[in-house]
């Protein structure tokens, strides 16, 4: 399945604008008016600027939180996506309840206490978005994430992925596609969606199995595998047409 | 009434499952711009924040919101810190300190992030969802209205007035929730259906319990 483009225009306008270009400004903009997040949860909250909601609509980090406060505009991210603002584009530092800033190490301990498989996820969350990939939340198609290949306004979200944390000796953290059925329920849901399912198997490569700071993640490596479903009658149509 | 009558805009719905590609909706996702705005309020209530309680206490209230938020005691109204937090979010209070100044929305955020009150991001998060699509939300184990004490301890007898002796009711149902942990599957809220004849006095029984789970 190709790149499906909503409407006429929006590849071109998808290839005018590349969505690495909006992240650089926003990772300029961000570190220029020294902006911190609170870290509250599972989320981190950030207030932002006009040009800062803009650039964050458009390269799709965040959902924006609807208050009346002006003139700012809060946004917030998931553990993933503030991570990779903070630890990634180095762009944002991120406070606390108490206003105090947090370390790369106390927000790492942080983020693998509220989860134990987010260095998996965020390597996963990385992988993608290094290479231009808009990444968003998959729970609604039951899935871990979404990937487009620009804003979701111009183009239909191709995949539909799943991070699976390969090669640890600890298999606990695979409880998905045990079955055949479970492949058949993820494969039916996201065909309905017009979404190819993606695996990204995350391979720790014998790095700590708890993973105490994020400079293990260089040691972690990424395999993608997408998994369709072949449906024999279908294709013997196209067998005839070749012979 | 003014929640009812504010549409969900702070998640979308995500029940339209897509069944066809062109339906594919992403929810969140908005296009330049276009980011839901609330409706304008001239006048909104004030409530000034007791760091000791982890609650506001209503100063002045103005609308009908206040029929199915907040708890009553001693006469006065008192809201939780996620009842507090979705108004001022709306613009419908304004949370003043003990000098009477405006707290900001970044320090309500900064005092949900410290887990003062009870509260979380997430139950926040869930307990805005409900509320503005109507429903009545009151956290578990904690009574809608509560008449005031009328023995006084030992320790404050003697002392005026009506002051303590609403601080010491109160107390005793902070107590009750700030044993809650929110990050275990523990009840955190009760849930009543939209009811624009709701009466705290008689609530009736909850349509469900929600509990979070991690």
């Amino acid at each position: 399945m190709g790149p499906r483009w909503k409407g006429k225009g929006s590849e071109l306008k998808a290839l005018a604008n590349p969505i690495s270009n909006s992240i650089s400004d926003l990772q300029s903009s961000l570190i220029e008016s020294n902006s911190q997040g609170i870290l509250s949860g599972s989320t981190v909250l950030l207030a932002t600027n006009p040009q800062q909601t803009d650039l964050l609509n458009q390269t799709c980090f965040g959902r924006p939180v609807i208050t009346v406060d002006k003139p700012n505009q809060w946004f917030q991210f998931s553990l993933e996506e503030a991570f990779y603002l903070y630890h990634s584009l180095k762009c944002i530092k991120i406070v606390d309840g108490n206003h105090n800033i947090k370390t790369v190490n106390e927000l790492w301990d942080y983020m693998v206490s509220k989860r134990a498989s987010f260095p998996d996820f965020f390597k996963a969350y990385s992988h993608l978005r290094v290479k231009n990939w808009v990444v968003r939340s998959g729970c609604q198609y039951g899935v871990d994430f979404v990937a487009y290949r620009h804003h979701p306004s111009l183009v239909h979200s191709e995949y539909g992925v799943l991070v699976f944390s390969d090669g640890n000796g600890n298999r606990n953290g695979n409880d998905r596609l045990r079955v055949w059925s479970d492949f058949q329920c993820t494969l039916r849901l996201c065909g309905s969606v017009a979404k190819t399912l993606l695996i990204l198997h995350v391979n720790r490569n014998g790095e700590d199995v708890i993973c105490s700071s994020p400079s293990c993640l260089d040691g972690f490596s990424v395999d993608e595998q997408t998994i369709t479903r072949w449906n024999p009658e279908r294709c013997r149509e196209d067998q005839a047409a070749v012979n | 009434m003014e929640v009812e009558d504010w549409a969900a805009s702070s998640g979308g719905s995500s029940d339209s499952e897509a069944t066809s590609p062109d339906s594919d909706n992403e929810d969140h996702c908005y296009a330049y711009g276009d980011i839901p705005k609330l409706q304008f309020r001239k006048d909104g209530s004030k409530a000034r924040w007791n760091e000791d309680l982890g609650m506001a206490e209503i100063v002045s209230n103005k609308g009908r919101m206040w029929t199915t938020t907040g708890i009553v005691c001693g006469g006065k109204i008192y809201s939780f810190l996620e009842d507090t937090l979705f108004l001022a979010e709306i613009g419908a209070l304004q949370l003043l300190d003990d000098d009477d100044k405006c707290i900001q929305l970044e320090d309500i955020y900064k005092k949900v992030a410290e887990g003062v009150g009870g509260t979380s991001w997430e139950s926040f998060e869930v307990y805005r969802h409900l509320k503005s699509l109507g429903y009545i939300i009151k956290r578990h184990g904690v009574c809608w209205s509560m008449k005031r004490a009328k023995t006084v301890p030992a320790s404050v007898e003697g002392e005026s007035e009506n002051g303590n002796k609403d601080k010491v009711s109160i107390t005793e149902i902070t107590q009750l929730f700030s044993k809650m942990r929110i990050n275990e599957a523990k009840p955190i809220f009760d849930v009543y259906p939209p009811n624009s004849k709701f009466r705290k006095s008689s609530p009736g029984k909850p349509m469900f319990v929600l509990c979070i789970s991690r």
